[in-house]
């Protein structure tokens, strides 16, 4: 269980993140979402352990901030992508934190391999990342924490740059880690994708959670409404599945 | 998809490391026995072993002249390649070379205080003054930019503005003491004639010891080409990484400076060359970088002292001269190999 109590993250005497407490337990989907602005990024930075916070965070018993005994993957929503480095030499940067950095053994790089393959690389991984497509540099980023085997992998916007076909190949590859008991926090924009695949949902607003609960109840809530200011539209298919979408009209009320 | 034999591979393959070693050593021999005398390459051997070799003039030429400067091109060569691989790799840019903290500048300004004060004897002091000014340089540039670990390029551009302040010092004083203004030319260019045990001694120990931190750290120095919080997510700590990375080369560097002058290129060619050549731009490579920053000056070396023998080419105008054209051949067939 990742227990959070009273944290707030501050930044030139701004709060990004204010009073925060929350309870995310292990081994489900958790998805943030909110406005641009309202400390999702910043929340993900915080649970990776690079960002100073007051208050408590708590993984497992064990406070996080510049604690490396645990092994999170993060997936940034822009990284920073190294100029003639391989898909291959980029993709086994992820077994640093398993072997030791430089010390991959044969047995390693064939789990690359099977990465590779599982995220439909193999054929490119002799070309650069920076030559990569959008969709392809995201499928190297999951296969870079996949190749980590991350207790818990932090996503922001995993899915925002892509099309639709990409999006769900993304997402099915994070469902899979999930599948083998990797906690799964992550952001998005796409709420509808995000009752698609997450467990649980935490509203975020102006740098506070406004509700955190179970995907379906979270969806229809008000607070949902309230933290995109009554600018959104949820339908329920016959399928039974929410559709969110934008709405112009109730804007103007 | 299917997988095919070959695999994925080694990420770095150590017997092009081993490779480049012997090569220098080839390289090394025939630098020392080239030159206006001709030494054989047993009677090299034998004197270096300790048996029965040459004598006379010729042991002096070995061991007094051509043994040291070789060494001490192979130094500066290692230190600056090196330094200029690391420096890359920290701010993320392909065009940093050794000198772009103000090493370069500060170590210019040392050198020119040492000669317009010197009164005759130049050398005594100017080692000791470009090594002070060039750590001084770099020193001030990590004071003023304060937030250097946040944001590494406010280190890059306070270096610059050190560096043109430095430098604007220089000037002043040259043009206060025009008598001063070629040697300190000759020593922009750079020059390795000065090469003597004691150089060898002091400078082998700060280059050495500081080569060898950053190839103990080399492995984890891929890290710093990702964001902060992906080289953090990936166990490493990357402030304390540059900070220990940044040191070690500018100690290098301002060693290398105060040794042998300005020799530009070869902070910015070798590390290309070696990423060019083998396709990988892991920091694996730092051990064979350094080989062939080595090897690349000494060869350079042995051009500047026969190419006009028995006058001598600043050895800058060597580096510059062989290493912009096969640099831009490099460049060239990499572009074309990626098409």
């Amino acid at each position: 269980m990742i227990k959070v109590a009273d944290l707030t993250v501050k930044m030139g005497g701004r709060s990004i993140l204010n009073d925060i407490n929350l309870e995310i337990p292990h081994g489900h989907w958790t998805c943030l979402v909110g406005p641009n602005g309202g400390g999702k990024t910043t929340f993900l930075k915080v649970l990776l352990g690079v960002r100073e916070y007051s208050g408590s965070l708590q993984d497992n018993g064990v406070e996080v901030y510049r604690n490396h005994k645990r092994n999170v993957a993060f997936v940034p929503q822009s990284p920073e992508i190294p100029t003639g480095m391989t898909v291959a030499e980029y993709v086994a940067l992820g077994r640093s934190k398993v072997d030791g950095w430089g010390n991959e053994t044969a047995k390693s790089r064939q789990f690359i391999e099977e990465v590779l393959i599982q995220t439909q690389l193999y054929g490119m991984h002799q070309r650069h990342v920076a030559q990569l497509s959008g969709g392809e540099m995201q499928r190297a980023l999951i296969a870079r924490a996949l190749a980590q085997e991350p207790q818990l992998i932090l996503l922001d916007e995993p899915t925002s740059a892509l099309d639709l076909h990409h999006q769900i190949s993304v997402l099915n590859n994070i469902e899979d880690l999930k599948s083998r008991g990797v906690t799964v926090i992550s952001t998005m924009h796409d709420i509808t994708l995000a009752a698609m695949y997450a467990e649980r949902i935490v509203v975020m607003h102006e740098g506070k959670t406004l509700l955190d609960g179970i995907a379906s109840d979270v969806i229809h809530s008000a607070e949902l409404r309230t933290a995109f200011d009554n600018r959104i539209n949820v339908y329920t298919l016959d399928s039974g599945r929410p559709v969110i979408v934008a709405s112009k009209d109730e804007s103007k009320n | 998809m299917k997988k095919t034999s070959a695999g994925i591979g080694q990420i770095w393959n150590w017997k092009i490391t081993a490779s480049c070693a012997l090569i220098l050593l080839a390289i090394g021999t025939l630098a020392i026995s080239l030159g206006p005398i001709h030494l054989g390459f047993f009677d090299i051997l034998k004197t270096l072993i300790g048996a029965h070799g040459l004598e006379g003039q010729d042991r002096t030429v070995l061991l007094d002249l051509r043994l040291p400067r070789a060494l001490l091109a192979a130094l500066v060569g290692a230190a600056l390649a090196t330094s200029g691989a690391v420096y890359q790799t920290v701010f993320r840019n392909p065009l940093a070379d050794p000198y772009l903290l103000g090493a370069a500048s500060g170590a210019g300004l040392g050198a020119t205080i040492a000669i317009t004060n010197s009164g005759g004897n130049i050398y005594g002091w100017l080692p000791i003054f470009s090594f002070v000014g060039a750590t001084l340089a770099v020193m001030t540039s990590f004071f003023i930019s304060g937030r250097f670990f946040a944001e590494p390029n406010t280190l890059l551009l306070s270096g610059i503005a050190v560096g043109s302040f430095a430098t604007a010092v220089q000037t002043y004083l040259q043009q206060r003491h025009s008598n001063a203004l070629r040697p300190v030319y000759n020593w922009i260019l750079g020059e390795l004639t000065v090469a003597n045990w004691s150089i060898v001694s002091w400078s082998s120990i700060y280059i050495l010891s500081s080569i060898l931190v950053l190839v103990t750290v080399s492995k984890k120095l891929d890290g710093l080409l990702l964001s902060d919080e992906e080289s953090f997510s990936l166990g490493i700590d990357p402030n304390r990484l540059r900070m220990i990375a940044v040191a070690a080369a500018t100690l290098a560097t301002a060693t290398a400076v105060s040794a042998s002058g300005l020799i530009g290129f070869v902070g910015i060619v070798v590390p290309h060359l070696v990423r060019g050549v083998t396709h990988r731009v892991t920091n694996r490579s730092l051990a064979t970088i350094a080989l062939v920053g080595a090897s690349f000056l000494v060869l350079a070396d042995l051009g500047a002292r026969t190419i006009l023998s028995p006058a001598e080419l600043p050895i800058g105008v060597i580096t510059a001269f062989v290493g912009a054209p096969f640099f831009l051949f490099v460049l060239r067939t990499r572009r074309v190999s990626h098409q």
